[in-house]
């Protein structure tokens, strides 16, 4: 009965909270070592910043829809807790071991944009509401290049269970049998965050977009909940890509630890080194490059696997 | 899931989605916002979702919640775009031919109702070695492949039409290029168009440009 009910969700959760404290500090971390100065201790100051914001108050617009708009935030964090709840750590360690695992990390990437959404729409607020339909504009393309990537490492492992796509990397990894697979993934896991260069949803341009108009604890929830996304968008691109568990003498969760802390620094790096992208120029760049950059990748997996 | 046997907790999991599945459906139409409504009528879908899962239709289950998820954040986007409710936060009416629509509600609650307590359904266990991605996709791209592939063939023209229609750099120019906006009232003047420069309109300072 533990290890069926409670074990699974005590890792999840478990993992929601490290990880958006591990994101926070390493972004910390990247930006220091950039020559970006920081206020206060790297590994304090994110407590003092969450602890901050839960003893503010929280904002309030005129008639927005309060459940709507409250649900947003912890939805999110929700939706990276399913994602969390796919990854597995090593042959037998999985909360959700669902032979669908890699279709169920597609529907958060689109319950994603849902939530997205409706945290922008609720507020009744302008900048919010632009913020709101910039990601649903954007989200498509991301979870199409998202789709062709991920069904490019099934293929091999004939299989939509995360535990089988890992079980494929036994002699070789995705990142080196789809060498497209992984780049064309971090754009996608930059965007589902809307993380740097494609943070379009909640920029500085709209004064904050779909979070111009929250402050307080609903700020705390949805700070997290972005970490947390991209905590669980490293843990899948890791699994997919790096073979998860697999690695000489360590434990198979220390593996697969170490090369999400990996994965998520280089998202980390990138996001403090590329400038935002224009949001028309993101829609064109999106499905005038990358969407077909997708499809040679799908043709060549498909083509590895006939071979 | 091997066999017939499941626990309490697979019954209590199908009364509560159920439940919610029946709560958000009514709510569709109780709301007074399309986007409420149709993301009312997700967490419907959601609800079925999982009890296909709890079915043993891993795939199914799984493809209807992003399925759904896109289909009506789309729905919800084009519905505020044509009714001309800016955003879809004002108070508007869900419901239509209402007597039409109470009469159908009825009648299909009746005779759904009537199935489910008369009709003698089948008592088939799920086998224990059933995969049911893999008798999916063979039945997919097996006997149903015609189907299937014309299907997705129609919906791809189509995709594909919709966007050069609806392109703004069109086959024959720009799509703004020409069109007129309808007047505020009937037979007047195109609403928002640019005023002629004329002479003789004293006092006039607004300065519009011309390309």
């Amino acid at each position: 009965m533990f290890s069926e009910l409670f074990l699974p969700v005590l890792m999840v959760i478990f993992m929601l909270v490290v990880g958006g404290y591990a994101v926070a500090v390493l972004d910390r971390l990247v930006a220091s070592a950039l020559g970006v100065p920081q206020a206060g201790g790297i590994w304090l100051a994110p407590m003092a910043r969450g602890a901050w914001l839960l003893t503010q108050h929280a904002n309030a617009t005129e008639a927005p829809d309060w459940r709507a708009w409250r649900l947003a935030p912890a939805l999110y964090l929700a939706l990276a807790a399913g994602g969390l709840a796919v990854v597995p750590w090593s042959a037998s360690l999985v909360a959700t071991d669902l032979v669908t695992s890699v279709v169920l990390w597609g529907s958060v990437e689109a319950l994603a944009t849902v939530v997205i959404f409706l945290h922008g729409w609720s507020a009744n607020s302008l900048l919010a509401l632009i913020g709101g339909y910039r990601y649903v504009a954007l989200g498509l393309s991301y979870i199409l290049i998202s789709m062709f990537v991920l069904i490019g490492v099934a293929l091999p492992a004939e299989s939509l269970q995360f535990t089988q796509v890992v079980a494929s990397q036994e002699g070789l990894w995705n990142v080196i049998r789809q060498p497209l697979g992984l780049p064309l993934f971090l754009i996608v896991g930059l965007g589902m965050t809307f993380w740097g260069p494609l943070n379009l949803a909640d920029s500085t341009d709209l004064a904050g977009g779909t979070a111009s108009e929250i402050s307080g604890p609903p700020r705390l929830v949805w700070d997290m909940a972005r970490a947390a996304m991209l905590v669980a968008f490293s843990g899948v691109a890791a699994t997919a890509f790096l073979g998860g568990w697999l690695g000489p003498w360590l434990p198979g969760p220390l593996w697969i630890s170490l090369k999400m802390l990996a994965v998520l620094s280089v998202l980390l790096l990138l996001g403090r080194l590329l400038p935002r992208l224009a949001p028309e120029r993101c829609v064109t760049l999106m499905w005038v490059v990358l969407l077909p950059l997708s499809f040679i990748d799908l043709v060549w997996a498909g083509i590895g696997a006939l071979l | 899931m091997e066999s017939m046997n499941h626990g309490l907790g697979v019954d209590i999991a199908f009364l509560l989605l159920a439940t919610l599945a029946v709560v958000t459906g009514w709510r569709v139409f109780r709301t007074d916002s399309m986007v409420r409504a149709s993301f009312f009528l997700l967490v419907s879908f959601i609800a079925v979702g999982v009890i296909m899962i709890l079915l043993a239709a891993e795939y199914l289950g799984v493809a209807m919640f992003f399925m759904m998820a896109v289909e009506m954040t789309v729905m919800a986007l084009f519905m505020v775009m044509f009714m001309m409710n800016p955003a879809g936060l004002n108070p508007m009416n869900m419901v239509h031919q209402e007597r039409i629509a109470i009469g159908a509600g009825v009648a299909g609650f009746l005779i759904l109702g009537a199935m489910a307590l008369l009709a003698t359904f089948p008592d088939q266990p799920v086998p224990a070695g059933l995969e049911p991605v893999r008798s999916l996709g063979n039945e997919m791209l097996g006997e149903s492949m015609l189907i299937f592939e014309s299907a997705g063939l129609v919906l791809l023209t189509t995709m594909i039409g919709v966007v050069v229609l609806s392109s703004h750099r069109g086959r024959y120019g720009a799509a703004a290029e020409g069109s007129m906006p309808p007047g505020l009232e009937p037979g007047g003047d195109p609403a928002g168009k640019p005023e002629e420069d004329e002479a003789g309109e004293g006092g006039h300072h607004h300065h519009h440009h011309h390309h």
